[in-house]
């Protein structure tokens, strides 16, 4: 039995910061399972050697990832350090991130990960 | 991981491991069954019972103040409120999640007979009010299930006038409030109204011959007339364009909106003017407020009742109650109201230049307090709460139409440089020698022209006149126009408090005085 190399999941963003991601609400992707441990590190290169993959991928890794991948403008909108930046909500299968774990939450199958921004004011 | 006293990168016991958010557990902390679906403040809801915790806030908050006597304890009395409603909408989430619940609430659709909850299966998705089937008792013409307010309207105040090349969305908040909540009549407005003749005397302000500019390069504010015809978005530009630092624009720009607001309550006959200001936008506009000075009316910013000038003699006039029903309810909780109830938010327009002002850094100050320790944020509005002026004032600022704080200019003619005539003071950039000695050899004259300055409460003297540190751009024309509702009240003023002259002093009472002996 082998671990499939790639996960599925849907990401979903709100309250105007589609408009950060080529104003594309919906994206489903395909991660990779298991990550290098050092969450700073970058995907692998054509020449350097494969790295030791044994961390499951996490939200930390995925906001990494939609911002080296998929962010067109303006990183300091979305992410701050190795989160998201303050006033961004996260919704984890439609709970609250601070439930799961928040950064740490293993990703699995199918998941739905929500970004909301609350940075419209009242 | 949070970082303590120590280095971490010496020190290994020096990083914390973070605490989660939440209290205990994970079960809802309301119907103590389900697994909790959001944390606010430490505290776990699950997704059905989070819109009852919202919508119970919501009324907490409004519905004590919506009779004509304010309930000092449980209410025992029907709701019903002596003028129509008028709600404030900016397109923010705040505003959006305020008219949702007000419209949910007070404004049921007629067919459902004022079952709010009915219109909430519709959707199948969204998170409901409390059973509102079981309080509407009595049948439908019983007292206690009539309508709260008559009628209900949106304002909406364009700010665009203000900045050239800004986007007019007032077309995009006409069709999400017709297409969202019928029930509500939009009404749309312009921040240059404020700069209108004709929007002055249609919403029945009291129009003057004539209007007054201030020069906004004196501490005195010296006033003159106004002369040459322009347009009110050339009034408003010219304004804005005046106004001292970064920092008072947007403060310039909330003054406006209000009052244009407030004017088109009463002109509506309006009780109450509903804002979307959520918990957190109330502690950043508290903070940013006493910052820029206006710590004497820390009570207003939560929530004040206006009387407009010219009726604060008639005691049949009802104030309008401007209350902010989303005060207990964060940012956090609005976002998450809006998301699990699909509304769309169409934002509030960024103008330029007010990331580096005072409101957007207490903003960014805020936000990120409120991820790192949510309740700080509630402590601030709580602490805000408490506090309270040790004197009352009678007086009004002529601008920003709240309590003045009386004897200011003294109390800043004591603790500041008012004169830069003495050569040992070097004087701020923005201040010429030159126009020292101008203004000083002026002062001295028998008859000092008007001032604004005495008419002004701090904050709002502060937004005209306060400096920045690297100096002003100084234009050749210092004047600035002024809002109708402060020539309205200027003309009445300097009419009563002119100074004459001996010979027109002499001309009003020539028939007492006495003949001299030949």
């Amino acid at each position: 039995m082998s671990t499939p190399p790639t996960l599925t999941i849907n990401v979903e963003f709100g309250g105007g910061l589609e408009l950060l991601f080529a104003n594309q609400r919906k994206y489903q992707l395909s991660i990779p399972v298991l990550i290098p441990p050092d969450t700073t590190a970058t995907p692998p290169s054509g020449s350097a050697p494969p790295p030791i993959l044994s961390k499951p991928a996490d939200i930390t890794f995925l906001i990494r990832y939609l911002k080296e991948n998929h962010l067109k403008e303006r990183p300091e909108l979305f992410v701050e350090g190795e989160t998201v930046r303050p006033g961004i909500l996260v919704l984890v299968n439609d709970t609250d991130w601070e439930l799961e774990g928040e950064g740490d939450y293993a990703l699995k199958e199918g998941d739905e990960i929500v970004f909301i921004s609350t940075l419209h004011g009242g | 991981m949070s970082e303590s006293c120590g280095n971490p990168n010496f020190e290994s016991e020096a990083l914390m491991s973070r605490r989660p958010k939440y209290d205990k557990t994970k079960i809802c902390v309301r119907c103590k069954l389900a697994m909790g679906s959001v944390v606010i403040r430490h505290v776990v809801y699950c997704k059905p019972c989070f819109g009852p915790m919202v919508a119970t806030k919501f009324r907490r908050t409004l519905e004590p103040h919506i009779n004509v006597t304010p309930d000092a304890g449980p209410r025992r009395k029907a709701l019903k409120a002596p003028g129509s409603l008028l709600l404030g909408f900016s397109g923010g989430l705040g505003s959006v999640v305020l008219l949702d619940l007000v419209n949910r609430s007070y404004f049921p659709p007629s067919n459902s007979t004022g079952d709010a909850s009915s219109e909430q299966t519709k959707s199948g998705n969204g998170i409901g009010l409390r059973d509102e089937k079981a309080e509407r008792r009595g049948g439908k013409d019983h007292p206690r299930n009539l309508r709260v307010w008559d009628k209900g309207s949106v304002c909406y105040v364009e700010i665009c006038g203000a900045f050239p090349g800004m986007r007019d969305r007032t077309e995009e908040m006409r069709d999400l409030v017709n297409s969202n909540f019928p029930q509500l009549e939009f009404i749309s407005a312009r921040l240059e109204d404020a700069f209108d003749d004709a929007w002055w005397n249609a919403v029945g302000g009291k129009l003057v011959d004539g209007a007054f500019r201030v020069d906004v390069s004196s501490e005195e504010l010296h006033l003159s007339a106004m002369s040459g015809e322009a347009t009110p978005a050339d009034r408003l530009q010219k304004y804005i364009s005046l106004l001292p630092t970064q920092t008072a624009i947007p403060s310039a720009i909330q003054d406006l909106t209000r009052l244009i607001l407030l004017h088109t309550a009463l002109y509506r006959n309006a009780s109450h003017l509903l804002l979307g200001t959520s918990l957190t936008s109330l502690s950043v506009s508290l903070i940013s407020s006493i910052s820029q000075g206006g710590g004497f009316n820390v009570r207003e910013e939560a929530q004040e009742e206006w009387i407009p000038p010219d009726s604060r003699s008639r005691p049949s006039q009802i104030p309008i109650r401007i209350i902010r029903p989303l005060r207990d309810v964060g940012l956090k909780e609005c976002a998450m109201w809006a998301w699990w109830n699909g509304l769309h938010i169409p934002g509030r327009e960024k103008h330029p230049g007010g990331k580096q002002g005072v409101g957007a850094l207490t903003y960014n100050f805020i936000t990120g307090l409120e991820r790192d320790f949510p309740s700080t944020v509630s402590a601030i509005a709580r602490t805000c709460a408490k506090l309270e002026p040790k004197q009352v004032s009678e007086s009004h600022c002529i601008l920003c139409q709240r309590p003045a704080q009386p004897g200011i200019q003294d109390w800043k003619e004591r603790i500041s440089i008012r004169s830069f005539i003495d050569s040992s003071i070097i004087p701020p950039p923005h201040v010429s020698r030159d126009g020292i000695f101008a203004k000083e050899k002026s002062d001295s004259g028998d008859l000092p022209s008007p001032g604004l300055t005495p008419l002004l409460c701090y904050a709002c003297h502060t937004t005209l006149t306060s400096r920045s540190p690297r100096g002003t751009a100084r234009n050749a024309d210092m004047a600035s126009p002024l809002p109708s509702w402060v020539n309205s009240r200027l003309s009445d003023s300097i009419a009563t408090t002119r100074k004459m002259g001996e010979g027109a002093m002499r001309d009003s009472i020539r028939d007492f005085l006495l003949e001299e002996d030949p």
